[in-house]
């Protein structure tokens, strides 16, 4: 359990985290969702008690995170895999961390094992692939067994096989009941893996809901519809309420009708369809749609910005 | 009827002191692990031993060369101790860069944020750092003190001036020499905390400790003494020498040293983003 109030993290004049107010609860997995530079880093950071807040407060497992006795048994996170030193073994990376917390060394092999690195445990760290490396970090962060998991893109690097894996590593512990807190920027990755979303952009959380919801709320379905008489079909349906958008390859993408009105449509005005199909909203789009007004730059703001300067 | 419980309940917190105890030897193994999983750490060790040696012997041999060019007076102050253990310098500025790394090379990479986040408690961490850099640093300087000064004494006996470990000063001197490096090893980790860069931290230190030696050369010789390089170098002499600190307060200048560095690191690593 991440609870976090009012955070906010300023650098000078900028707000990197704007009065942020969320929790991140058990048994479900959580993605942590926005455009590079919204300010995921940084909110992971002040939950690690890495970064301080300015203003605000975030709790983890009812408590501020240097105040947890043993934090690896309570919190597991990574955030940047490649921020290891590369002299020492996977085993020896793992052996400090279970010190540093009081966790048997026998974790090291079990966690190891999790991971899949087992025969490579030996190996420099220097030597491994950004993939293998997203693995020892997944393995750090499930040393101490802990009741909170939170990862900073964690498929960033991994092959086909190991984005399913981590896919179903992820689940997995939220069906255990654990607390599993996942940022992204790859919104196709978090349709799949996160049942709740948090979307933060530029330092405002800006949605907080369920991955469905999320979808259905923040995007139109559309329909993909080519016919023998476009004209014709463009101006019932328009007629019909419709909104309808033409196509370079002369097919027409309509909004405001379902697939049935339009066939309907198409057979009392005999047009002959040859294609008909139902385009499902994505997480892609529902995004885009969301943070149309939240993020930085786009091509608008920017010549707008740069006329008045 | 109260009775002492060592269960831990939520509302009854297990006591401060036994707390802060384990908390303490969790974080000192974790930098021992560290350090000794690390095998660039042992490769210093063993350059500094072969370098350590290799130099004490080439100014014991240099020392005795000019035997027959020195005067009476010359003679009298030689120093047949500290002119086998110039292997020290050596020591404190390849041990000072180790312990120098042990914290930039966290920062550098980024991993301090995993140290950080399985150990809050910052400031025990660089005590920690401090304290293992320390305790490897002594046996690897004593050892090669032990070695220079017994090839050292191999090349004075042919001037018949060489003395044995059993003379007095001389095993004060081997131990002093391995408690200033332990010392400089500790102002290494401070710096590291204090700069965070490698080659900057690195560079700061050799001139702290060498460059002493040249630029200490124009400062007033009553400063000079108190330069980390020079006091390193009272540590292991026996013979009193004009210029040098007694062994016993060169190790307390070093000491304070040692204690600013690393406390104003410490205040610097606890209260700044990592």
């Amino acid at each position: 359990m991440i609870e976090a109030q009012h955070l906010t993290k300023r650098y000078g004049t900028t707000v990197a985290v704007d009065e942020a107010s969320f929790a991140v609860r058990p048994g479900r997995v959580t993605g942590f969702l926005g455009p590079n530079g919204a300010g995921k880093s940084t909110t992971m950071r002040m939950i690690l008690g890495l970064d301080t807040p300015s203003s605000g407060s975030v709790l983890v497992n009812g408590q501020p995170y240097r105040k947890l006795t043993d934090p690896l048994r309570s919190v597991g996170a990574l955030l940047d895999a490649k921020a290891i030193v590369g002299g020492r073994s996977a085993a020896s990376h793992l052996a400090w961390l279970a010190d540093s917390n009081g966790i048997a060394r026998r974790r090291v092999t079990e966690v190891l094992d999790i991971v899949g690195l087992s025969d490579v445990a030996g190996k420099r760290v220097g030597t491994f692939s950004l993939g293998m490396n997203q693995r020892l970090g997944i393995a750090a962060a499930l040393l101490g067994d802990p009741e909170t998991v939170m990862f900073d893109e964690p498929i960033n690097g991994l092959d086909p096989d190991g984005i399913l894996w981590i896919r179903n590593l992820m689940k997995s512990l939220a069906a255990q009941g654990r607390t599993v807190f996942l940022s992204s920027h790859l919104m196709s990755e978090m349709a799949q893996t996160a049942d709740h979303l948090l979307v933060i952009a530029r330092g405002r959380i800006i949605a907080d809901t369920s991955t469905d919801e999320f979808i259905n709320h923040n995007s139109t379905p559309s329909v993909r519809v080519r016919a023998l008489q476009p004209t014709d079909l463009a101006a019932t349906l328009t007629r019909r309420g419709g909104l309808v958008e033409r196509c370079p390859d002369g097919a027409m993408i309509v909004t405001g009708l379902d697939s049935a009105a339009i066939g309907g449509a198409a057979s009392a005005d005999d047009i002959t369809l040859l294609e008909l199909a139902v385009h499902g909203a994505s997480l892609e789009e529902a995004f885009f749609e969301l943070t149309r007004d939240e993020t930085d730059y786009h091509a608008g703001q920017l010549t707008g910005t740069s006329q008045g300067a | 009827m109260s009775v002492t419980t060592c269960i831990r309940t939520p509302g009854r917190p297990v006591p401060v002191t036994s707390i802060s105890r384990t908390l303490k030897a969790h974080i000192l193994k974790a930098e021992w692990t560290k350090l000794r999983t690390l095998p660039s750490t042992w490769r210093t060790a063993a350059l500094t031993l072969a370098m350590g040696i290799g130099f004490s012997v080439a100014v014991a041999f240099s020392e005795i060369s000019q035997w027959h060019t020195m005067t009476a007076q010359q003679r009298q102050v030689f120093d047949p101790t500290s002119a086998s253990l110039s292997g020290v310098m050596i020591a404190a500025v390849v041990l000072g860069t180790l312990a120098v790394r042990t914290v930039t090379a966290e920062y550098s990479t980024g991993m301090i944020r995993s140290t950080f986040s399985a150990m809050p408690a910052r400031r025990l961490v660089l005590a920690a750092k401090a304290a293992t850099m320390a305790a490897f640093a002594f046996p690897v300087t004593l050892l090669g003190n032990v070695a220079g000064f017994e090839l050292g004494q191999r090349i004075f006996a042919g001037q018949h001036v060489a003395v044995a470990i059993g003379h007095p000063g001389v095993l004060r001197a081997m131990f002093f020499g391995a408690v200033a490096v332990s010392l400089v090893a500790v102002i290494g980790v401070g710096i590291g905390g204090l700069i965070r860069h490698t080659a900057g931290a690195a560079t700061t230190l050799a001139l702290i400790i060498i460059g002493g030696l040249t630029v200490g050369q124009f400062l007033p010789a009553g400063w000079r003494q108190y330069m980390p390089g020079i006091a390193t170098q009272a540590a292991v002499t026996v013979h009193r020498s004009a210029g040098l600190l007694r062994p016993g307060t060169a190790i307390v200048v070093l000491a304070v040293y040692a204690a600013i560095t690393l406390g104003a690191a410490s205040l610097r690593v606890a209260h700044r983003d990592a």
